[in-house]
């Protein structure tokens, strides 16, 4: 039932008033509890499945964003946050409260199969439990763990004494029979094709994989839990730099910057907003780079050319970067309400370096065409392997070039407009082959639309009157939203929809801080990719979904 | 068969140094082979830690080993050292004495083939050691004795990568062994001979004279089919790129030698150098005339050495131009592509050599 398709009739379809969804609902919703960005229904947590597939089925939300759980000082609260692929401006979130003393609700999983993570998570780290989740386990953290870090009573100078039991091989568990023989066999998590710290426990008959868990949680270091501790104005927005660290950061940063700019509303100066836009897309061409060079390393093998190639031009855009925010990888450029300061001087050789690169662009790409995507090995090797169709990929919320290789239309940055990019002229790039070859095509001609992007903002900011170029908003130094008050935004990241969700408890700290990673999401499709598929082609598979630990962990 | 036979490199070490009878023979071949597997090794000394390097650095745009010594040419010894000083980890559970057999075995194998090279003249010495009736077939048995050793490595190294490479390793030579030994097979019946002076020589006449330029019969030129068939099946036997699958580092992090270190892996390493520089000497000897070349005969030697590393440039380039194919696209193009394109080249080989002779 999890893969059925969403009913796509008018009736779902259509943009439904809070008042309306209500109706819908009917007797499942308790109250509603409204958040800045969209309707909220409080439901009883034993009707979870009910609610969203009501939703799903009839109201059109098929795709579940992120699950953010929290503890308040009388309940337990996890929140779906629903959109629609279609319109993504069209959002509602379903609140499930949880009793206290006893954190149970219903499992979303059967209704989305994202929320099979997502929870997980809500449950390694807040501690609420899910009912008919098929496999509640710990997924950040060790599997031995003591309490839930984020939850209120958590002792953290309480020791985690207990050690790991010696690794227990799954293989006498589940899959040996006199049938078949299968092998088990560790993937990482230090494999040189696994992009970071990532384990997956792969089983193989021969060469061919009957199943791979990813594990991973290598790479957490507490993000959200810093960001609680941090203060709007200025403490927060170091940290997302360190999410996806593949030069992206200026994407992510944007994510904090809209959520947090939305909830304070401030209002962002239009010549600041083309900044970002411009620096956003340099830092997109940089990640894709690096997702076409290791993809390469993945599928030619190490010392191929194309990877020393992307690197190069990559190191085009990087040096683009550092001109503009003076750093190389943590940018810490955005601030709220603006960036932090103007392009560098003398301007004319800033864009006259751009121009360069962006000439030069076109010839690159071209070369990467040659030396990759026309290679007939590589075809053979990419093309039907590694197979995400369009409602798989819904269902498990992938988002950004791995949803758009599937032929699924979406991207944040013309749905849910933001920046000045409903001003600019830009396609989305979408490639119907579901498979690896199609993952990265897009990627490669996002470079192209990405680099129209660019050329459009040079030439805004070039014309720009000197005495308008206002940088920053006039922002409080303190920043105290209201109390209570919620909210969750998404932008379009390198990797797909990077989301933040944001609770003020009405003090400059926010109370929750909930990231919504697209590499956590995507990586939770690989089983569903390699399953049945040659080690090679998992390889393949994984590096065309461009994870990046730091992102999936956080 | 073609010129007068040459004088063996033994046969000129004792005459020239007076070692008389049987022990003499023996002296002077033990001599003769190590002189020749020393300039083996000696290439595979420069290409391993330098040549591969730079060639590499070449095709993506790098500089590579530049500040030590001339040309960094002095990182030969000082890779030699880092890693004959490295500590040789034995992992638990390996199965000895296999596990230390393996890593001799490769490197051997490819220099026993070596023994039957004709790898030309230099001055007065001709550089081949014996050139036996049935050196050809000798050639090509040596070379394949190596999966043995990549399937004792992945299996004695109590390591899941390890046997998946050496058991990839099988399947790959088994796949390619046959076009491979078949395509050899067309140019025995040119030459008539398994013999490998005769077959050299046989490629020392003129095949057609243009403008003025002696076009010489290399069976490279006289069937570019067999030549082409011979080369791709030549790769997968000594597993380079496309076809490094039993390594194939991103999947299998280092296939049969994950579990080796120190002076294990350097003996696998020089293996798989000697491996590629024999698969050179086999073309060479099979398609590219041998030692011949343009100049006096005496330094054909040279010339060989040339196309040797000619064929090792090949190989580098191919390892940072192409991707790597699957384990079962390989097999398939192996058994399903390459045999029969090999077997139909035999019979039209067989056909027109029938009809000419």
């Amino acid at each position: 039932m999890s893969l059925e398709r969403p009913d796509t009739t008018d009736d779902a379809a259509l943009e439904r008033t809070p008042d309306e969804l209500e109706e819908l609902l009917g007797d499942l919703v308790v109250k509603r509890d409204d958040h800045l960005n969209a309707p909220g229904f409080v439901i009883r947590p034993d009707t979870v499945q009910e609610t969203l597939s009501t939703l799903k089925e009839q109201a059109g939300y098929d795709h579940l964003s992120v699950v953010s759980a929290q503890e308040y000082e009388n309940r337990y609260e996890s929140i779906y946050h629903l959109k629609k692929f279609d319109d993504p401006t069209q959002e509602v979130s379903v609140v499930v409260p949880a009793d206290k003393d006893d954190p149970v609700s219903e499992s979303a999983e059967p209704v989305f199969r994202t929320a099979d993570w997502h929870e997980r998570e809500a449950y390694d780290l807040i501690g609420v439990e899910y009912d008919d989740h098929p496999d509640l386990r710990r997924i950040l953290l060790p599997e031995t763990w003591q309490g839930h870090p984020l939850s209120m009573d958590y002792d953290k100078d309480r020791p985690q004494i207990a050690t790991l039991p010696e690794h227990a091989n799954p293989l006498q568990e589940h899959h040996k029979d006199s049938e078949s023989d299968t092998m088990f066999l560790n993937i990482g998590p230090h494999h040189p094709a696994t992009h970071g710290v990532l384990h997956l426990k792969t089983t193989l008959d021969g060469e061919q994989v009957v199943d791979v868990e990813p594990d991973i949680g290598y790479l957490h270091r507490c993000e959200e839990q810093m960001a609680q501790a941090g203060t709007y104005r200025h403490q927060i927005m170091p940290y997302p730099d360190r999410w996806d660290y593949i030069s992206a950061g200026l994407l992510n940063e944007w994510a904090y910057a809209r959520a947090a700019e939305d909830l304070a509303e401030i209002e962002v100066p239009e010549y600041a907003q083309v900044i970002r836009t411009m620096g956003a897309e340099m830092c997109r061409i940089a990640a894709h780079m690096l997702a076409l060079a290791t993809f390469a390393l993945d599928v030619n093998g190490d010392f191929t050319a194309t990877f020393m190639y992307a690197i190069n031009d990559r190191e085009r855009v990087q040096d683009l970067l550092e001109d503009l925010t003076g750093q190389r990888l943590m940018f810490n450029y955005f601030r709220l309400g603006g960036v932090v300061w103007d392009l560098p001087e003398p301007r004319e050789e800033f864009f006259s370096k751009t121009r360069d690169f962006l000439d030069q662009l076109p010839e690159s790409v071209e070369e990467y065409h040659n030396l990759v995507t026309s290679n007939e090995i590589f075809q053979m090797r990419t093309i039907d392997t590694g197979i995400l169709p369009p409602e798989v990929a819904k269902n498990y919320g992938a988002t950004g070039p791995v949803a758009r290789g599937s032929g699924v239309d979406y991207d944040l940055r013309r749905d849910d407009p933001y920046g000045y990019y409903d001003e600019l002229d830009w396609d989305v790039v979408t490639e119907d082959g579901c498979d690896n070859f199609s993952r990265l095509l897009v990627r490669m001609r996002e470079v192209e639309e990405s680099a129209k992007i660019i050329e459009q903002c040079v030439d805004l900011l070039e014309d720009w009157p000197e005495e308008e170029r206002n940088i920053q908003a006039n922002v409080p130094r303190t920043l105290r939203p209201d109390d209570d008050a919620e909210i969750y935004r998404a932008v379009e990241a390198a990797k797909g929809e990077l989301g933040i969700y944001i609770r003020s408890d009405g003090t400059d700290k926010p109370a929750r801080f909930k990231i919504r990673s697209p590499c956590f999401s995507n990586l939770q499709t690989l089983p569903e990719m390699a399953n049945g598929e040659y080690i090679p082609d998992v390889i393949a598979a994984l590096g065309s979904l461009d994870i990046v630990l730091g992102e999936v962990d956080r | 068969m073609g010129t007068a036979p040459a004088q063996l490199f033994p046969e000129f070490l004792a005459e020239t140094f007076g070692l008389p009878g049987v022990l003499g023979e023996v002296v002077a071949a033990l001599i003769a082979a190590a002189v020749v597997g020393n300039i083996v090794l000696a290439f595979t000394g420069v290409a391993g830690p330098w040549a591969k390097r730079k060639i590499t650095a070449a095709f993506t745009d790098r500089i590579a080993v530049n500040r030590v010594g001339p040309f960094g040419l002095l990182i030969i010894p000082a890779s030699a050292v880092q890693l004959l000083a490295k500590e040789l980890i034995v992992p638990e559970g390996v199965d000895r004495p296999s596990w230390d057999i393996a890593p001799v075995i490769l490197p051997a194998s490819a220099l026993l083939g070596f023994s039957v090279i004709p790898m030309g003249r230099l001055g007065p010495i001709n550089f081949h050691l014996a050139d036996p009736e049935v050196g050809f077939a000798l050639v090509f048995a040596f070379a394949s004795i190596a999966s043995i050793s990549l399937v004792m490595a992945g299996y004695a190294s109590n390591n899941k990568y390890s046997l998946l490479g050496g058991l990839r390793a099988v399947a790959q030579n088994l796949a390619y062994e046959i076009p491979l030994i078949v395509t050899a097979m067309s140019v025995v019946l040119f030459a008539g001979t398994l013999q490998m002076s005769g077959i050299v020589g046989a490629q020392t006449t003129t095949l057609v004279t243009i403008a003025g330029i002696d076009i010489p019969a290399w069976y490279a030129f006289v069937n570019p089919f067999a030549f082409v068939l011979f080369l791709t099946a030549n790769m997968a036997e000594i597993g380079r790129n496309p076809f490094d699958i039993p390594e194939a580092p991103t999947e299998i992090v280092a296939g049969y030698q994950t579990e080796y270190s120190s002076a294990y892996f350097v003996l696998f390493y020089l293996g798989e150098f000697v491996h590629i520089f024999l698969g050179g000497a086999i073309l060479a000897v099979t398609f590219l005339g041998g030692a011949s070349g343009p100049g006096p005969e005496s330094i054909g030697f040279i010339w060989f050495v040339v196309k040797i590393w000619g064929f090792f440039l090949f190989t580098q380039w191919a390892r940072s131009a192409l991707p790597r194919v699957r384990i079962d696209q390989l097999i398939e193009i192996g058994w399903k592509g390459m045999l029969v394109l090999s077997f139909a080249n035999l019979v039209l080989t067989a056909v027109i050599v029938g009809v000419i002779a």
